[in-house]
């Protein structure tokens, strides 16, 4: 009974001073100090609910407003910016509420209690992308930069600015307690500005590490393998390397090419192992057919026309591509081609 | 003729007048308004005029804590207080029995 009592008084209370919306909270404040122990006497002696005996809050805020002397809004009302501070009061409000509804969760009073708790994680973070940002801009040596502020794609720099920013912004967010308005406003508003950085930086990480395996190795036109849609190994005997794996140093196996295969009738036939070559039937060295492979290769005197030839030096500007040219090499002289039919 | 229109005029006087002889709190001053005649005044009035009565540095003020209910924040007049009722008592007069002249004036003629 006392509660919804006391409810109702809370309520009424709380409706004239939104009525009153438009005074200075200072003054709405003072005006509203006693009233609610004003409409205690008034509900302690009586019936009816206190809008039947009092009349709507919005009338009592009227009568109140024109007899203590704020005729007509004090000083003038100045609307909008009443309203949106009217409209904050309510939000912030609402968040204390939710603050400390929170608290338990986090273990803690209120929730807030906790994310103070996490702010020097947040300083470090912040010196970290405050680097991140500095040698983004600062370096223009056009390699990727990847996840450590690099310039010029010196670790060793990337370790110092990385340091220099971490130091910077615990030291910064020590003091920031201690700034002045416009300073500290500055300071949030370049945190805003790193954390959208970051969040771009994040999310390009993100795409680029789901998408490294297959990372347009066939459309790029200034990738020099795009144009690559098989590929053939052979041995130091020039000898066609059947059902090839191959990996790169991390031990991740390379993929290239299309994985399937057109046999001479033009059907299409998909590969299903990683394995190379996909289709052994078009091997670039091959004989036309199986029994001039086995004549070619008795004759010898046609180097090239079994198998690539023998392992050309590196140095002599051909790089490691397979080579035609005439040596006269015994690897010339593969025995056997036999190339399988898959 | 509507009483709270005339009551706008003269509720600072009432307010003085009703702690004259005995310090109030806000519901009790409202009470012996109303006693006293003045039926239709209303609570925020009589609430509004004692804080501007306060803060005009005429009324001083006191808390007395109850036992059943909340405290209560009772208003005495100071010697400005006094001064100035019996100075608006002075004006009042004088302006009411101008009108009483001029209605009987009118009344007569």
């Amino acid at each position: 009974m006392i509660t919804t009592a006391q409810d109702e008084i809370n309520l009424y209370v709380f409706a004239v001073r939104a009525a009153l919306g438009d005074l200075p909270e200072s003054l709405r404040d003072e005006l509203l100090e006693d009233l609610p122990e004003h409409l205690a006497e008034v509900a302690a002696d009586g019936e009816g609910s206190l809008t039947d005996r009092l009349g709507s809050p919005e009338a009592y805020a009227a009568d109140l407003r024109m007899s203590a002397g704020f005729v007509g809004g004090f000083p003038d009302p100045p609307g909008r910016t009443d309203q949106f501070k009217e409209m904050r009061d309510v939000a912030v409000a609402r968040l204390r509420v939710a603050d400390v509804r929170l608290g338990p969760l986090f273990g803690a009073e209120r929730a807030s209690d906790f994310l103070v708790q996490l702010r020097p994680a947040w300083w470090v973070l912040r010196g970290y992308l405050a680097a991140m940002v500095l040698a983004w801009m600062l370096d223009d040596s056009g390699q990727p930069i990847g996840l450590l502020p690099r310039i010029g794609g010196s670790e060793a720099v990337a370790l110092l600015l990385l340091a220099a920013g971490i130091l910077g912004s615990i030291w910064l967010g020590r003091r920031s307690v201690r700034l002045s308005h416009w300073p500290q406003l500055a300071l949030y508003a370049g945190s805003v500005v790193l954390v959208l950085v970051a969040l771009g930086g994040f999310l390009s990480a993100d795409s680029s590490s789901r998408g490294a395996p297959y990372a347009d190795v066939n459309y790029d036109n200034s990738n020099p393998y795009g144009n690559i849609e098989d590929l053939f190994v052979y041995d130091e005997q020039g000898r066609l390397v059947q059902n090839a794996r191959i990996f790169d140093q991390n031990g991740a196996p390379l993929r290239l090419g299309n994985a399937y295969c057109y046999d001479e009738s033009g059907n299409y036939t998909e590969v299903q192992t990683l394995t190379y070559p996909y289709c052994a039937e078009r091997d670039p060295f091959r004989a036309p057919t199986a029994t001039a492979s086995a004549a070619a290769g008795e004759a010898s005197g046609a180097p090239g026309a079994n198998g690539p030839g023998p392992v050309p030096p590196m140095e002599d500007g051909s790089g490691v591509s397979p080579s035609v040219r005439p040596s006269p090499s015994p690897s010339a002289t593969s025995p056997s081609v036999s190339p399988s039919a898959r | 003729m509507d009483t709270t229109q005339l009551l706008k005029g003269v509720l600072d006087l009432a307010c003085l007048a009703a702690l004259r002889d005995e310090d109030g709190y806000g519901y009790d001053i409202l009470r012996r308004l109303r006693t006293a005649g003045l039926a239709e005044v209303g609570d925020a009035s009589v609430y509004g005029t004692l804080r501007r009565l306060f803060n005009a540095g005429l009324l001083t003020t006191y808390v007395v804590p109850s036992d059943e209910g909340p405290h209560r924040k009772y208003y005495a007049l100071n010697p400005a207080g006094r001064a100035e009722l019996q100075r608006s008592g002075k004006v009042w007069h004088g302006f009411a029995s101008t009108m009483d002249d001029l209605l009987r004036e009118r009344e007569t003629a």
